[in-house]
């Protein structure tokens, strides 16, 4: 479970162009549920995501994670909560690695290396074995069918095909929640409804997964459980569960 | 094997990858960086082994040279010195010595001219350098002829020609008998050019060097030591205006470095913060860039070196042979004897690896630290 507690992001503090993307949003997202941030662009969706992925730090206020067994030496308020809003760097890098796995809008992969090694990226400075890592990816690959463009170098790849790429990395390191921002903002009508049954078989393998959109088929998916409103950088329907 | 192990392997892995996909860039960053090592480490192993070679050479020379100075220029000694110089006391032996240089306006070389007395240069004869052989395609049993100070031909038969392996001190050299060298240059009899003085203890040449001046005020004494000082600073200075002539190339090649090694692209900037953001640290994305400095500059740095050892050494540095040698007409042949002088390349590895690899890390200090958010706003 992720609980945030009167998070606001502010930029520019105390500058005449200061801008508050995030004002003062506490929340509750529940673990292996299909929960959808939905707002206009400017909203402050993918702030929000930034501050719960351990990317960035919210100006104020506190991020809880329950129930996830992140990789810090220590954890506070009972044997399984991190408070990881006052982490050091060193630890807010590692809960990110072992915790998140990420799914851009614009995927984010590298050029000019093959598809398996994209998918095996976020491993490399785990120090886990690459045989291991590399089966594992190998796996994800076939998961997603696309096996056969292991070697190819991603430059080569559909959008579609790109996407699962995009996923397969996000799951390398097997972790239990997936923040995925505007995932199908690339994507025609097709695709989209290929992303959610992906997103739908992830939440059946017991992952918990906070997508960014203000696509309708995302919204107003059937495999969504629920839909959180945003506006102006504050929630303006925290949506119940469906 | 350890985590960290697995992490550094891991990266160096991606590195590789990595720097296979801008083969362009970085072959062509490799070739420049490793045609400067080539050069500077040809250079190192060039000058430390003629320096080496002509310290050997210079063993065999005599412990002293007694000059004569006349108007404070150097003139011939007369012979009545020898006599005088053997009694001082530690002085074992004193040879008067009959050189000069002969000018071949055939092939506009300089020879040296030597009085020998063994029987290779018995009077009508002669031994050459193989250098004067091949210049006037000489072989043993040939006739040298020399123009005389009169004009007059003097013909000398060749009965040796020096090997080869000797060819560093005797390529230019012709030896020729005392009378025929008398002859040849009307040389004042009674005179020497020089006297070759040997004395029994090292530690005594200054002393006796002082006596000798004492006795002959108007000689000159040159310790062997002062002439390989000598030749030291002549291969340092040769090796210091090669360097001079490299130094545009070099810095050409340090701005071009520092341009590829510090600059980076956007692509960079936007990798680096995909890599952020899929959860490398700080210090694994430097790690990354690390090991690509190190590899380019490392690779260039063994391979320019193992090239350059080969140039030098087996091929004789042809590159280089005519600017540092020092022969005008007749450059001699002959193989250097690898020397390999660790300081110096421990300095050029210093010079070349470190500053590539810290100027390839520091630029993506600045781009590692950014906020991995960075990545969701491209």
């Amino acid at each position: 479970m992720i609980e945030l507690s009167g998070i606001t992001k502010s930029f520019n503090s105390g500058e005449p162009n200061q801008f508050t993307a995030v004002d003062n949003v506490s929340l509750v997202v529940h673990p292996q549920r299909i929960t959808v941030l939905k707002g206009p662009s400017g909203s402050g969706k993918t702030s929000l995501l930034t501050m719960i992925g351990c990317m960035a730090r919210p100006t104020s206020g506190r991020i809880f994670l329950r129930g996830v067994a992140a990789a810090v030496p220590f954890q506070q308020e009972g044997m399984d909560s991190v408070e990881i809003t006052s982490l050091p760097e060193r630890f807010l890098n590692d809960i990110r690695r072992s915790t998140f796995g990420f799914i851009f809008q614009q995927f984010n992969l590298v050029k000019g290396i093959s598809v398996l090694e994209n998918v095996m990226l976020p491993a490399y400075p785990t120090g886990e074995r690459r045989p291991d890592f590399r089966a594992r990816a190998l796996g994800l690959l076939e998961q997603f069918s696309i096996s056969r463009h292991a070697g190819q170098r991603i430059e080569l790849l559909s959008g579609g095909e790109l996407q699962r790429v995009a996923i397969a990395r996000a799951l390398i390191n097997n972790p239990a929640i997936i923040i995925a921002d505007e995932p199908t903002a690339h994507l025609d009508s097709k695709l989209s409804q290929e992303f959610m049954a992906i997103v739908g078989r992830l939440k059946g393998e017991g992952k918990s997964v906070l997508i960014a959109s203000h696509d309708p088929i995302v919204f107003d998916s059937p495999l969504i459980d629920r839909v959180v409103e945003m506006r102006d950088g504050a929630v303006v329907n925290s949506g119940s569960s469906r | 094997m350890n985590n960290s192990m697995e992490r550094h392997l891991n990266i160096l892995e991606f590195t590789l990858a990595s720097l296979l996909r801008r083969k362009a860039k970085n072959l062509s960053l490799l070739a420049m960086y490793l045609l400067v090592v080539f050069m500077l480490a040809s250079l190192l192993f060039f000058v430390t082994a003629l320096k080496r070679e002509a310290a050997i050479i210079l063993n065999d020379a005599p412990d002293m040279i007694v000059q004569r100075l006349m108007a404070g220029r150097q003139d011939l000694v007369p012979v009545d010195y020898v006599a005088g110089i053997a009694q001082i006391k530690g002085v074992t032996a004193v040879r008067p010595r009959l050189w000069g240089y002969y000018y071949d306006a055939l092939n506009g070389a300089n020879f040296t001219i030597m009085a020998g007395d063994d029987s290779a240069a018995g009077s009508g004869k002669t031994a050459i350098g193989s250098g004067v052989a091949k210049t006037r395609n000489l072989m043993v049993g040939d006739l040298l002829p020399l123009i005389g100070y009169d004009k007059s031909p003097v013909m000398l038969e060749i009965g040796t020609i020096f090997p080869s392996a000797s060819d560093l001190i005797a390529a230019d050299l012709i030896v020729i008998s005392p009378d025929d060298f008398h002859h040849l240059f009307n040389f004042p009899a009674g005179q020497a050019t020089d006297l070759a003085v040997t004395v029994r203890n090292p530690k005594e040449l200054a002393t006796v060097a002082a006596k000798i001046v004492s006795r002959f005020p108007d000689s000159r004494p040159i310790l062997k030591s002062e002439i390989q000082r000598t030749y030291q600073s002549i291969f340092d200075w040769r090796g210091g205006m090669m360097l001079l002539v490299l130094a545009s190339s070099l810095l050409s090649f340090i701005i071009f470095a520092w341009d590829k090694a510090t600059g980076l692209s956007a692509e960079e900037r936007k990798e680096i913060g995909i890599l952020k953001s899929i959860g490398w640290e700080t210090s694994d994305v430097l790690l990354l860039k690390f090991w690509e400095g190190i590899v380019i500059s490392l690779t260039a740095f063994l391979l320019g070196t193992v090239l350059a050892y080969g140039h030098v050494f087996f091929l004789s540095a042809p590159l280089f042979a005519q600017a540092l040698k020092g022969w005008s007409v007749l450059y001699p042949h002959f193989r250097l004897v690898p020397v390999v002088d660790v300081y110096q390349l421990a300095v050029l590895f210093f010079l070349t690896v470190v500053p590539y690899t810290t100027a390839t890390i520091i630029p993506c200090w600045r781009a590692a630290t950014i906020d991995p958010d960075a990545a969701m706003r491209y």
